[in-house]
């Protein structure tokens, strides 16, 4: 009987996966002392036992069979989709745990680049801080070593001021040229797809234009080429004419 | 655009009903005109003007790369201007301002599109063309004007403008054609086979020549009046002739801005008659080198073809001189100056063998 074995593998199988695991310490924690063991097999058995029993009693022979097969359908279908689920919700766990772990790296790599710009900045900043002061106290140094009054202090004082200013504002405006020129370049070359977009159109809309006023064109009177008939007037001496009029236009088109 | 008329024929169905078929095209390829007579029944002419817009701003206000003839003209001022032939031959040396070979080519080849454009050929059919050009043309202006001409149709040939003419007429025996056109008079002598250069005559003096006397006659005739050589090209065809005058040729001409009335007969008429005495000379050397026997065959079988052809009065006058230095002649003009070289050529694609055009596509 392959069939019941095969069931009741998997209602050991089910009973199996449908249990909690615990451990001695555990239970004892909860203060267990004492546990009764069931084994797998009297329960697959009880199961079995019962189901034959309810349906002995309640149904004929022949319903018996038929109903339970669609029981034990139906309970494997059961027990499937509930192997399913569990596989997807697995599945999803796994998903969401691997997108946090990659959220959590791109805002740890985002904070490092934040960082950096900022440490960037600052030493930049420093930098300018520092030559500035240190060209200041160059001046002052200077002017008090060559013993001037303020004024001409201040007027030194200012000229350095002003020139590290002024290199500031060119900068700033070459910056704002690139960019400025950066922007026309971008425009000149959507000007010249433009133009030739519209050069083509302008093209289509010819060939459309001489295509309209030729139409299907007219059909010629004659379906096959013609040629001089025997019995034309003067065909001996046409056919002569003919033939010379090829020759020449032989040795022109073809050399020959 | 063209500038004159064209028609169907009788079983031509536009744009349905066959779903292939062999077009004939004659091209009469000329300096001032273009022709094409098509076996589907459409007749076109075109001035043979190219222009080509100068700059952005014209090309915007066309809305065309390219315009032709009359529409070219009409609107010269913002366009380049090319007439690509000259002596029905490509223009080299006569190059607009910055023009190159190149741009002439070009021009040529856009003609010779626009002409077959006109003769409205299906996309499903094959277009068989046969090409009028000058009976002296060279050999380099032949190649370029078959290179322009297979960028528009399958298979082309090129044949003398004069022999077109006279196949078109069926005149190919005892007969003397003169074509005159805005480049060069040609004389063409047919005796029933292909003619040779001893048969041909080709003289420079033709429509151009006889608007820039036009012009110079004008300026002593109509003091103070301004007028440009397209007027001048407008009043010779509207006026020209010989003989008699049919009408008084008054124009209005502007005087400092101010319309003026001027009477141009006389000038025109002098104008006019410079053609006749090189025409004349031209016959007395073609018959004057032909078999005796024949010789009054010939000199009665003058036929006269091409634009200039329709300056009123001209036959007799050429009849006149004929009989006063040659001792008589008959001169007869063709139906159609405008469509004889397209249409003898149109003929000519029409009797020429399949595998002939095949050989050649």
């Amino acid at each position: 009987m392959p069939a019941v074995a095969g069931i009741k593998k998997n209602l050991a199988d089910a009973v199996r996966k449908l249990a909690t695991k615990t451990s001695v310490d555990q239970l004892r924690k909860q203060g267990v002392k004492q546990v009764n063991v069931v084994g797998l097999d009297r329960i697959v058995s009880f199961v079995e036992e019962a189901v034959h029993r309810t349906l002995r009693d309640r149904l004929l022979v022949g319903e018996r069979a038929a109903i339970a097969d669609a029981t034990r359908e139906e309970f494997m279908r059961l027990l499937r989709s509930n192997e399913e689920l569990r596989a997807r919700q697995e599945r999803d766990a796994e998903e969401v745990n691997a997108l946090r772990l990659e959220m959590q790296r791109l805002n740890q790599e985002l904070a490092e680049r934040i960082e950096a710009a900022h440490a960037e900045e600052r030493s930049t900043w420093e930098s300018e801080d520092e030559r500035i002061a240190t060209t200041v106290r160059t001046v002052v140094s200077a002017a008090l070593r060559e013993g001037r009054d303020a004024a001409s202090l201040e007027r030194r004082v200012l000229e350095v001021v002003m020139g590290l200013v002024g290199e500031e504002r060119r900068t700033t405006l070459e910056a704002k040229a690139a960019a400025r020129d950066n922007e026309v370049e971008l425009l000149q070359r959507r000007i010249q797809k433009l133009a030739g977009s519209l050069e083509d159109a302008e093209q289509k809309i010819g060939e459309l234009a001489r295509t309209k006023d030729g139409g299907d064109g007219i059909s010629s009177i004659y379906r096959e080429v013609q040629g001089l008939a025997d019995g034309e007037d003067d065909f001996a001496r046409r056919q002569s004419l003919m033939a010379e009029i090829f020759a020449q236009n032989l040795k022109l088109q073809k050399g020959g | 655009m063209t500038s004159t008329t064209s028609s169907s024929g009788p079983q031509s169905k536009p744009g349905g009903g066959k779903d292939h078929g062999v077009l004939y095209i004659g091209m009469d390829l000329g300096t001032s005109r273009t022709s094409v007579a098509a076996s589907n029944g459409v007749r076109e002419s075109v001035l043979s003007v190219v222009g080509y817009p100068k700059d952005v701003v014209s090309k915007k206000l066309l809305k065309k790369d390219v315009v032709f003839g009359k529409e070219a003209l009409e609107k010269r001022l913002s366009q380049r201007m090319h007439r690509p032939l000259a002596k029905g031959v490509f223009k080299y040396n006569e190059l607009p301002d910055g023009a190159d070979r190149g741009e002439i080519e070009t021009a040529a080849r856009d003609l010779i599109g626009e002409a077959i454009r006109m003769a409205q050929p299906r996309k499903d059919e094959l277009v068989y063309a046969v090409i009028g050009v000058p009976a002296q043309a060279s050999i380099h202006n032949k190649e370029a004007i078959l290179g322009a001409a297979r960028a528009s149709v399958d298979s082309v040939m090129l044949c003398s403008e004069p022999f077109a003419v006279a196949y078109g007429l069926d005149m190919l025996e005892d007969a003397l054609i003169i074509d005159i056109g805005a480049g060069t008079t040609d004389l063409c002598r047919m005796h029933g086979t292909m003619p040779e250069e001893a048969d041909q005559v080709t003289l420079s003096i033709a429509g151009d020549h006889v608007d820039e006397r036009l012009a110079t006659l004008m300026k002593a005739a109509c003091p103070g009046a301004a007028f440009s050589n397209q007027m001048v090209k407008e009043i010779k065809e509207r006026y020209s002739h010989l003989g008699d005058a049919p009408e008084r040729a008054l124009v209005s001409l502007p005087v400092d801005g101010r319309p003026t009335e001027f009477d141009v007969t006389d000038v025109v008429k002098q104008a006019c008659s410079m053609l006749v005495q090189p025409i004349v000379d031209g016959l007395r050397r073609l018959i004057g080198t032909f078999d005796p026997e024949f010789q009054h065959k010939l000199r009665n079988r003058v036929v006269l073809a091409g634009g200039g052809s329709m300056i009123r009065g001209l036959d007799t006058a050429i009849e006149g001189m004929m009989r006063r230095e040659m001792g008589g002649g008959r001169v007869v003009h063709v139906d159609e100056p405008v469509y004889g070289g397209a249409n003898g050529a149109l003929k000519i694609a029409h009797d020429m063998p399949a595998e002939y055009w095949a050989q050649l596509r």
